[in-house]
């Protein structure tokens, strides 16, 4: 079975004015359907350049990425942009929701961009909410949302085309503790319930403590890449008590 | 209308009420630029009926008048040599009475000599019409210029010929009034000087100041008596529809080759020359007008536009990030733009038709140019202008909000996620 995401010899080059700063240096791994991958080191190791490649939304410098066997370098684009659309989810630190939009409208918008916005898309949207356990907030706009509120709205935008993979840029920097916590611990449901592949970007130590795959990035490159061991899936599994209103709904 | 284009509609529109002032802005000077070029649009379609009706009806020159020719060229030095005989006249006037679209043929004369009181003489320049169907013609107007009243006096008439109307210059200069005699002479068309008693029946004035002194209007059979002949110089025809110049023209040209007359057609415009020389100089202010509603819609909606693309950002930077394409981006710029042009239009179309109920309410006079007594301002509504607007500023704030949207739509990703 091919991978959902292939890296070989991957380098990506920054400049700042005439200075070139090499934020990624030779990478090699593969992402599978259905894995739990967590990147992590310290500022400037490469953690979002490498999330922003597997995303489609920037370009390598050299090397080889495949994304579900497609070379990414040869599509237009056009094509990116369907892909982005069709195959990819994003969740971002600053939850990055349109402000003038409702909740549900930010849910639906990458079914508005695939064209494919009909009045079942409002319904699956609703449910998506709901399940999540947002389903009271979906007229309201992200202004009159909490931190952890509006980044559920994300996380359904993400899944409403139900995507191969779900690019998340230390989707907890920005929340409390608490809600640090219930967000990690949805996303890991989904990825058991769904099937959806995560890969995040993150300092965050609970967070790295729940998955099956750590990535470890230090200047560029892949110091260490292995699987989390069982007793911390478990621990998520243990989770399922925790107090937050999705538990009902996934 | 499908739901997809509602949704992008509404997102578009809500992106415009962010900044609220900011957009009331740009709408204002949109609807600013609006009415500027409707209002004058406006009172320039005015003035142009005006001195339409002015030369057509008011002065009964009519749609079309026939020449012998040459009488317009070479004519001008000895106009008796391209006089239309009698049975030309007849001959022209039986081809006009089988075009049915010509309601009236009326023949003129027009004369020059001397004009005295007893005591002083000076020279005129008279025009001879029939009375009866000169006032037919001016009946037929429709517009401000059918209902003034021209002359102080009585009207001329087809059956008193001595009858004549002087300008108040030229009545003032020989100190004669309504009702006094006075005797013009002239050479006739054979060179013998001829002279003829006269009473002033109206005095008038003619719109040029320089003539005012110098212009009588007399009947046709004076002017032909005054010459010594039976002959006119010119044929005045009124049409049933001045969209039927052209062909009517033509017709004639036709008729007259198919008689072996030698005569030309020349329509109104064509013996207007104020009439073009006033368009062409309201076309040119209009010009400018609408170059600097241009300027103004322009620069208002790339700022508009552009602040908002540095605003937006990290929005741009989401909607690429989920998938939405660059034309996508374009697009929504240019519905947000486009959606500035149609509500500032509209507002335009309100202030425009504000402007026209003020006008008509206060009803203010003037005198506008080729007129010699105070009429009513109006501004007139001019559909076809309001509605080529209209198109016109959508297009084009949909069109000049491709600068910044472009801008907006080749961001990198990440610099636009990123952006703060």
């Amino acid at each position: 079975m091919s991978s959902l995401v292939e890296m070989k010899n991957i380098k990506k080059d920054y400049y700042l004015g005439e200075t070139r700063i090499t934020a990624l240096k030779s990478i090699n791994l593969s992402i599978q359907n259905g894995e739990f991958v967590a990147v992590w080191g310290p500022s400037g190791s490469g953690k979002s350049t490498l999330c922003n490649l597997m995303g489609l939304t920037d370009n390598h410098t050299s090397g080889t990425l495949l994304f579900q066997g497609t070379e990414v370098t040869s599509l237009s684009d056009n094509q990116k942009s369907e892909m982005r659309n069709q195959h990819l989810g994003f969740i971002f630190q600053n939850f990055n929701l349109i402000p003038v939009l409702t909740a549900l409208d930010n849910v639906t918008l990458p079914l508005l961009i695939k064209g494919e916005f009909e009045k079942s898309s409002i319904n699956a949207a609703k449910s998506l909410l709901f399940e999540l356990g947002i389903g009271d907030y979906f007229l309201h706009r992200p202004h009159k949302l909490s931190g952890g509120q509006q980044q559920r709205v994300a996380i359904a935008r993400a899944l409403i085309t139900a995507p191969d993979l779900i690019i998340a840029d230390e989707p907890t920097a920005n929340l409390d503790s608490e809600n640090a916590l219930k967000i990690i611990d949805l996303m890991r449901k989904i990825n058991i319930s769904k099937k959806t592949t995560f890969v995040f970007s993150t300092h965050d130590q609970r967070l790295l403590d729940r998955v099956n795959r750590q990535i470890n990035l230090q200047d560029g490159f892949i110091t260490n890449d292995s699987k989390a061991d069982k007793k911390n899936n478990d621990n998520v599994e243990t989770n399922k008590n925790t107090n937050f209103e999705t538990k009902q709904m996934l | 209308m499908n739901s997809k284009f509602i949704v992008w509609i509404k997102f578009a529109m809500a992106n415009l009420l962010r900044n609220g002032r900011r957009s009331f802005y740009t709408i204002i000077a949109i609807a600013i630029g609006y009415a500027a070029v409707n209002i004058f649009g406006g009172f320039t379609s005015y003035i142009f009926t005006n001195l339409k009706d002015s030369f057509i009806y008011s002065h009964a020159n009519g749609h079309l008048t026939i020449f012998k020719k040459g009488f317009l060229t070479e004519g001008r030095i000895d106009p008796t040599k391209y006089l239309i005989t009698s049975q030309e006249y007849a001959l022209i006037d039986d081809i006009c009475a089988k075009i049915p679209q010509i309601l009236i043929a009326t023949p003129q004369m027009q004369i020059t000599g001397l004009i005295s009181n007893g005591e002083v003489s000076t020279v005129f320049i008279g025009s001879g019409r029939v009375p009866s169907q000169t006032q037919e013609i001016q009946r037929q107007a429709t517009g401000i210029g059918g209902n003034l009243k021209l002359h102080n006096g009585k009207a001329l008439q087809d059956d008193i010929p001595y009858g004549v109307g002087l300008t108040n210059g030229l009545a003032e200069k020989l100190n004669i009034d309504i009702g006094s005699d006075a005797v013009v002479m002239s050479p006739t068309v054979d060179g013998r000087i001829n002279a003829l008693d006269v009473e002033v029946f109206q005095r008038y004035d003619v719109p040029v100041e320089e003539l005012n002194d110098k212009v009588m209007r007399l009947p046709l059979k004076f002017a032909q008596s005054l010459y010594d002949t039976k002959s006119i110089d010119r044929l005045s025809l009124l049409l049933t529809d001045e969209k039927l110049i052209t062909p009517i023209k033509k017709l004639l040209q036709t008729a007259f080759k198919k008689n072996k007359l030698e005569m030309e057609v020349k329509t109104w415009k064509e013996l207007s020359p104020f009439y073009r020389k006033v368009k062409d100089m309201f076309d040119i202010i209009f010009i400018f007008i609408f170059i600097i509603v241009f300027i103004i819609v322009v620069t208002s909606v790339v700022n508009t536009l552009s602040m908002s693309v540095i605003e937006r950002t990290r929005e741009i930077g989401t909607l690429r990030a989920l998938g939405l394409k660059r034309k996508g981006i374009i697009g929504l710029f240019a519905m947000e733009s486009g959606m500035l042009g149609l509500v500032g239009s509209f507002f335009g179309i309100l202030i425009t038709i504000l402007n026209w109920l003020l006008i008509k309410l206060f009803e203010p006079q003037w005198m506008p140019p080729n007129y010699v007594i105070k009429i009513p301002l109006e501004i007139f509504m001019v559909p076809v202008y309001m509605y080529w607007t209209l198109l016109f500023l959508v297009l084009l704030s949909s069109i000049i909000s491709i600068i910044p949207a472009k801008k907006a739509a080749y961001k990198n990703i990440v610099d636009a996620l990123g952006h703060t």
